[in-house]
């Protein structure tokens, strides 16, 4: 049986009087890769940022590594909000990827890599830059490294806030919807990146729209609608036999957009 | 319209400019030391979610931004000794009380500054498992301070100017040397124009560095 690295129960959210997570329970086995699909503000990437309490859920519990998150029982056994450092403490064993890279635009790709094993983790520079070069590297950017950011395109960027988030030895990852800032012939230099993760054994949960990503290389799809779970379960039970009316409209609806009816006119003679 | 300018007679005086010029640059150094000082705590506390903090530094900064600089260097002057006992020379008290009308509005420069920064920033920091005082030291300010600069060094600018409101309290700055000048030699005209182009001369410069910066930062990043 393999440990449980994010568990989550009965997990609640709300941005003032709308409720946006509804009690969500999931559990993500460590080397698991599980991709959440939903509509958007079905509550995906706020259930996603609560894992790593950048977003603060208000009611359930989530536990990473056995670790409750974000909180803490005080003396009394009563619920107190988590000191920063504590929080922080657990950030620095998960790695993010945002949809829009958020790489950090004052300094190169090689010490967008190296800030945070310098600066969180206190490691020497050189062991920093080694490892820094090695990750670039594989993502294919040992060009890059003195590079800033404005001048890489998207899927560049992508790649290097893959690596950047790499470079802290996270035990798991994740990814909020990394590839829809994308143009789309970039998408698959991104996807590339991720599958290799993945078939490294790498603990991945990825919020994403790409439905060909979440079939081929999740273990579990995750359907979300109006903040709760609708359906989890493998891929191809989710894809191709959907037990919710729900999750069958949405597939129906994001596949057609992916593969539209051929032309009537395939010439395309104006 | 037939007067006679008489340079010469300014050129005679001329140390009295360079005394001037040097007590200028005197209280505009410690009042923007103090702006500094006070102007980015008070900024960041502005921008906090506690109100215990949020409260005070508004208060403080709304009301050096409401009333005339003239009157809060005379009120420090004049009604503080009478209120706590406390009596600063003219110089300190035109250096103190430049410096919190400084602080007022670097304080607003830094809270726009550092809310101009974008949401993702600090998300990417937060998550990469930074305090909020690493991803505020190593990522937001560092690239707020870019933004910055231009409106710091209009602030800067005027803060030059102001500090011709010494005159008032007898402080030996730029203006009240020319008036003493004025009061013996009779040559307002002359000595009102030396002292415009002795401010131009101590400020133009500062704008011109701070565009040369603006452009190199353009091209690196």
């Amino acid at each position: 049986m393999k440990p449980v690295m994010i568990s989550a129960r009965n997990v609640q959210k709300s941005f003032g009087a709308t409720q946006v997570l509804k009690g969500i329970d999931l559990d993500v086995v460590k080397g698991e890769v599980l991709a959440i699909i939903g509509p958007s503000g079905s509550g995906k990437s706020t259930f996603l940022r609560c894992m790593n309490f950048l977003e603060e859920y208000d009611g359930g519990e989530i536990r990473f590594d056995d670790r409750l998150v974000g909180y803490r029982k005080n003396t009394n056994g009563k619920l107190v909000k988590d000191s920063a450092v504590h929080v922080a403490a657990i950030r620095a064993r998960m790695g993010m990827v945002f949809q829009s890279f958020n790489l950090f635009p004052h300094m190169s790709v090689l010490d967008n890599v190296i800030e945070g094993p310098m600066i969180v983790q206190r490691r020497k520079r050189e062991d920093a830059v080694r490892q820094a070069k090695g990750l670039l590297d594989r993502v294919g950017l040992s060009t890059k490294i003195d590079a800033f950011p404005e001048t890489l395109s998207g899927g560049q960027q992508q790649r290097a806030a893959i690596a950047r988030a790499l470079a802290m030895n996270p035990e798991v990852m994740l990814f909020d919807e990394p590839t829809s800032a994308l143009d789309p012939e970039l998408v698959g230099e991104v996807l590339d990146v991720m599958r290799s993760l993945a078939s490294d054994g790498m603990t991945m949960i990825v919020v994403t729209h790409e439905m060909a990503f979440a079939r081929d290389v999740a273990d579990r799809v995750m359907m979300m609608d109006h903040g709760k779970s609708v359906e989890i379960g493998p891929p191809r039970d989710i894809f191709t036999n959907p037990s919710h009316a729900r999750t069958e409209e949405f597939l129906q609806r994001v596949l057609q957009r992916a593969a539209p009816a051929p032309l009537k006119n395939p010439e395309g003679v104006l | 319209m037939d007067y006679t300018w008489h340079f010469q007679i300014v050129w005679d005086y001329r140390m009295v400019f360079v005394r001037g010029a040097i007590m200028t640059a005197q209280i505009t150094f410690w009042a923007t030391l103090i702006g500094l000082v006070f102007g980015l705590p008070l900024g960041l506390m502005r921008r906090s979610r506690i109100l215990l903090l949020r409260a005070p530094a508004a208060t403080i900064i709304e009301l050096f931004r409401s009333t005339p600089a003239l009157v809060q260097l005379v009120w420090i002057y004049y009604a503080l000794p009478i209120l706590t006992g406390l009596q600063m020379s003219n110089t300190v008290s035109v250096s103190i009380g430049l410096g919190l009308h400084a602080a007022a509005y670097f304080a607003e420069i830094f809270r726009a500054g550092i809310n101009s920064i974008s949401r993702g920033q600090w998300d990417a920091a937060l998550a990469t498992g930074m305090t909020y005082t690493q991803a505020m030291r190593r990522i937001i300010l560092p690239q707020a301070v870019r933004r910055m600069v231009p409106p710091f060094i209009n602030e800067f600018a005027s803060l030059i100017k102001l500090t011709t409101l010494g005159s008032a309290l007898a402080v030996y700055e730029l203006l009240h040397e020319a008036n003493n000048l004025i009061n013996n030699t009779y040559r307002p005209l002359e000595i009102y124009t030396v002292l415009a182009l002795a401010f131009a001369a101590l400020i133009f410069p500062i704008i011109y560095a701070s565009q040369l910066l603006e452009q190199r930062w353009r091209v690196r990043q």
